[in-house]
Formats: C-alpha cells, structure tokens, sequence
C-alpha cells in the first residue's frame, strides 16, 4: 500500500523535507568526498600503469621545511649536472632520462625531456588534437588538453614560461590523466628557458635486467647523499596511502553526517508516529495487522531516503562538475564512480530504514482503543 | 435455530491503575444471535463501552470466556484478534474516526485494503457503498469537506467494507443534531432488515427503545433484559 505511504508524506511536506534532509546531506557528503578519492585513484593509476614497473624514479629528498604556501607552488630543487653524469655511468643502467619539472604555480606542471625517451614516460602514444610533438631540436611545446584550455592558446600561439615567449606546437588529445595538464618541452630547450644546464628534477633509470632494481636503488641511497630512488610501485603504494588517508577521512565525514542523519530521522519519524496515533489506531481497529503499520511506515522511510539519496546524488554531480570544470578548469580529479552512486543510494537507504524501525515498533504497538476514545 | 455470533460466559475486565483495581466489567454472561438488533445502554462509567470493545475483539477479558462466531478470543493475538475485526465486524464510532488524510472513497476501501484487496477494486466498491447512502458526489471529499452527518454515512459505509455480519455502533448519533442522527438510525434499521446484526451502545432511551432488545449495564453488571 505504498499509495497509503504517499499520501502520508505528501500529507506532511514540512515534516517529510525535515526527514529527508539529513540523509541528504550525509548523501551528499559521502559522494563528493568520495568523488576526489576515486578521480586521484583513477588519475594515479591511469598514468602510472603506462610506466613500466621496473622503472626507477630519482629526485632530490623532499625537505619539508623548504616548503610553503600551498603544495602546488612547491618547487622541487634541481639534482646537479655533476649528479646527473654520474648517474648516467652507473653499471646496471641502460639509459637514464633526466627530466626538468617546473610547476606554474597551479595545478599545471612543465615537463622538460628528451623527446626520443618520452616512452620511459608511458607517452610515446600521445595523439595530437592539433600540431604536433616538436622534435628534440625544436624550440617550443606541447600542450596538454586542460593546460591548453586553461591558457585559451592553441597550435602556433605563444605562452610564457619564465619569462620567456615559448611557442605553442601542439595541443594533445583529451583523456591521457595527468598529461593533460602537462606541458612538454625538449629537454634541451627546457635547460634554456630555465638556465639549467644539465640539471634535472628527477632521473627516470631503466635497467639492464628487473633484478637490477634494488641494487640501483641501494648505490644511489648510499652514494649520492639528498637523493631518493624509487621505483614505480613505491610510487603507486605512496599515493595509495595518500588516497587510503582520504578514504578514511570521507568514511569518518560520512559515519558522523549519518549518524547525524539517523538521529534527525528517528526523532521526525517518532514524532510522526506519536502525531498519527490516532490514524494508526483507527487502522488497527478496522483490521490492520502489526505487519500492515510496520510496512506502511517503513514504505514512508523508503521513499523519503530514497528521494533524498538522489537528490543527494544529484547534488554531488553538480559539485563534481563544479570541481572539475570551474574550478580545475576541465581536468577529472573527481569522478563518482557507479559503484560509489548506486554505493550511497543504498547506504542512505539502509540507514533510513534502520533508524525508522523503532518508531514503526511504537507505531505496531498503538492501541487501537485508546486511539478511538470518544472525542 | 438462529446462530449464536457472541457467546460471553463469567466475563471480567478489570484495570489496574497505579496500584488502584477498577471492575470495569463483572461477571458478564450473554449470548447474541445472528439478526438480532441489541442497544446496549447505562449511564456513563457503566462499562458498555468496555463491553463494547470485548465484543468487538478490541480488546480481551480479565478472566472468563468469549466466544465469537465459534472462536474463543480471550487468549488470541493482536493480529488475529485484527483478522476477526476486519472479516466479520463493522465499527461505526460516536467521532466518526475517519483518517483525515484519505477521501471519503479512500476512507471506505481502507478495510477492504487491509483484507487483500487491490486498489481499484476497493474503490470501486467503496463507491458503490457511498452512491447507496446518497454520497456519490462526496466521494472525493476529504473528511473535514464533509458534514458530521455526511462523515457518520461515510464510516457506515467503511464498516460495511468487507460485508461483515455485525456492525458494532458506539453511540453513533452522539455528535450528531437530531436530523442527522435519524438518518443514521433508519440507515441501522435498514442494515438490520437486510440481515446484519445491530449492536448499539447509547445512553439515549429513545433509540434504545426502537432495538428489538436492551441489555442495561451498571456498575459493569448487566441488570436488566
């Protein structure tokens, strides 16, 4: 008798809104929370499963105390050309790639490498939307798809990069994770602009043989003080941590927005139950059974977390978009995923209707006799 | 030999209320048969309400045995005591009781819900009831759209929902003016001659006296026949 549930709530829509709002919000919270976790997780591992896993990755120590502002002006401390030679003629190597990172100062990132090498990156299959890759010689870029739009420049425009006129040579196709906020220089041009002679912000090594790895990863700890060395799945299982921390935090957000939500629910709905003892107890006395109120009340709470759920849902979407579009300018660090959608959905089902079992037990218990009393 | 419906033998009901017993109902005993018209009458605080709601299945006896249509209720649950209600008996209450939040259709095709019916069907019937006691254009009112005499018809109907052979009247008139309070009794008397069982709870003489018998109840004791 879902219609008789209906009636109720739209009966009541002050009361049904005041239900349905805290589920909502948890709904909400949970979603887009979730969303970021679930876009980094996408983003980390689309890029680094283009890279091999033997590859060993080499930068200067983090030291955090050189570190201020926000994270995305950090700027990592070149490794020495000294450094980078000897690097280079360490036994067990088959070629070691340096590469210059330069962040803008937002969320873009400029990547200076030798383009021949750019397959050690996963990014030898990048396709052009418009240009093309310049060639080691050449002087000027390519553009990520979200870089280009962020900068409104296209094939044959120019951009500055420290303070100096680089021309636009290609804008890559949409879709590639974080290459689309990248913008890719010849190594060599990289060292110009930047007057960096030499000098990298990481070293990509690619062994002679997979058991190399840890024995090239020891002689740089031991032999080139204020370097790390690690491979792609060190890399991988950091920003694992990195997510799990946000997951955890989403889960923590989300438990207290509903438990928030349970109790807002279980007090609106008991009060609705004590309001309708009359209603309840002329059903009884006409012949409902126990199991008739407890369905009708728990029908009420189906369909009111049901609403609010996707409304919920409805809401992170356009917080997603939010994120995505206006404030990153286009790039898909958050995506809600179907799992974490239809996820959420039955979560706030399931906890509407957990909370609502107590005031439908007040409501089966109602007596029909004192319901009825004259007057 | 007619059918015995209500069988009542030693009936007590007896509250306790903060350590205080109140008898509501005393050694009650009585038997009603199918077609008959019975006014149950007292002063208030007399017990026919209680009665009432024993008979009615709404409630169960202290102590002795009552037996309606051939089934001992005294030691029944809640949902079979529920059962019985919807199958075989109608309530019309002095305050109507109607769910304000339903129409005078919706009202009527309640029981009939309850009892397995879909909705169509239920209001479609709830209609047919409602066209016979002259309602057929209020059947889209909500109670509070409706006349007291109007909503008494309305509750009528919705007792007669599920076609039950008892219909159980608590002061049905109580709340209504004289003339709406007529036809409310003519409409008992015709149910009466189409073959239900009338049982009417009222302090009011004048309609007891057109029942066919009276049981008068004092002090929760029946005294008189």
């Amino acid at each position: 008798m879902i219609d008789f549930a209906l009636k109720d709530l739209k009966g009541h829509r002050v009361r049904t809104i005041l239900t349905g709002l805290g589920i909502l919000i948890a709904i909400t919270a949970i979603v887009s929370l979730g969303s970021i976790s679930a876009g980094i997780n996408e983003m980390v591992t689309s890029t680094t499963s283009k890279v091999g896993s033997d590859t060993i990755f080499i930068m200067k120590t983090f030291d955090f105390s050189e570190m201020s502002g926000p994270p995305t002006s950090w700027q990592i401390s070149d490794i020495s050309q000294e450094d980078v030679e000897a690097i280079k003629s360490l036994s067990g190597i088959k070629r070691a790639v340096p590469v210059l990172s330069k962040s803008l100062g937002g969320i873009m990132e400029v990547d200076a490498i030798d383009i021949d090498n750019l397959d050690i990156f996963g990014a030898d299959d990048l396709t052009f939307k418009e240009g093309s890759m310049p060639g080691n010689d050449d002087q000027g870029a390519a553009l990520g798809y979200t870089a280009a739009k962020i900068l409104g420049v296209g094939a044959g425009d120019y951009i500055t990069l420290n303070k100096k006129e680089v021309e636009v040579m290609g804008i890559i196709e949409e879709g590639y994770g974080s290459y689309d906020l990248v913008i890719l220089l010849p190594y060599k041009y990289g060292e110009e602009i930047y007057d960096a002679e030499g000098e990298a912000t990481q070293i990509m090594v690619e062994p002679q043989d997979v058991s190399l790895v840890d024995e090239i990863k020891n002689t740089v700890a031991d032999e080139f003080e204020g370097l790390d060395a690690m491979t792609m799945e060190d890399a991988l299982s950091m920003s694992k941590q990195m997510t799990q921390t946000l997951d955890i935090m989403t889960l923590g957000i989300g438990f207290i927005a509903s438990l928030v939500a349970a109790i807002g629910i279980i007090i609106t709905m008991y009060t609705s139950v004590l309001e309708r003892r009359k209603q309840l107890g002329i059903m009884k006395a006409v012949g409902a059974l126990r199991r008739t109120i407890m369905k009708q009340i728990l029908e009420e709470a189906l369909l009111i977390s049901l609403i609010s759920s996707l409304i919920g849902l409805g809401i992170s979407f356009v917080f997603v978009d939010l994120i995505n579009n206006v404030l990153l300018g286009g790039t898909k660090i958050a995506v809600i995923t179907p799992l974490l959608g239809i996820g959420a959905v039955a979560y706030g089902v399931m906890i509407t209707i957990i909370s609502s079992l107590y005031p439908a037990w007040v409501a089966v218990k109602t007596d029909p006799i004192e319901a009825i009393r004259k007057g | 030999m007619k059918k015995v419906l209500f069988e009542l033998k030693d009936v007590w009901k007896i509250y306790c209320m903060k350590g205080t017993e109140t008898q509501a109902l005393r050694d009650i005993s009585l038997k009603i048969e199918n077609g008959e018209y019975v006014a149950i009458v007292g002063q208030s605080g007399s017990g026919k309400s209680t009665l009432m709601h024993v008979i009615g299945c709404l409630d169960t006896p202290t102590r002795g045995s009552v037996v309606v249509d051939g089934k001992e209720i005294s030691q029944l649950e809640d949902d079979d005591l529920a059962k019985i209600r919807r199958e075989k008996i109608g309530f019309v209450f002095q305050a109507f009781n109607l769910i304000d939040s339903l129409t005078a259709a919706e009202n009527v095709a309640m029981p009939m819900r309850f009892n397995g019916y879909g909705k169509a069907e239920s209001i479609k019937r709830a209609k047919e009831l409602l066209k016979r006691v002259g309602l057929e254009k209020r059947v889209d009112h909500k109670p509070n759209q409706l006349s007291g005499g109007e909503q008494q018809r309305v509750a009528i109907c919705r007792a007669l929902a599920n076609d039950p052979e008892i219909i159980l009247a608590d002061e049905p008139t109580g709340n209504l003016d004289s003339r709406s309070g007529s036809e409310i009794i003519a409409l008992m008397e015709e149910l009466h001659k189409s073959g239900k069982t009338i049982i009417m709870v009222t302090h009011d003489q004048n309609l007891a006296k057109r029942a066919k018998r009276q049981i008068k109840l004092k002090d929760g004791q029946i005294v008189n026949e």
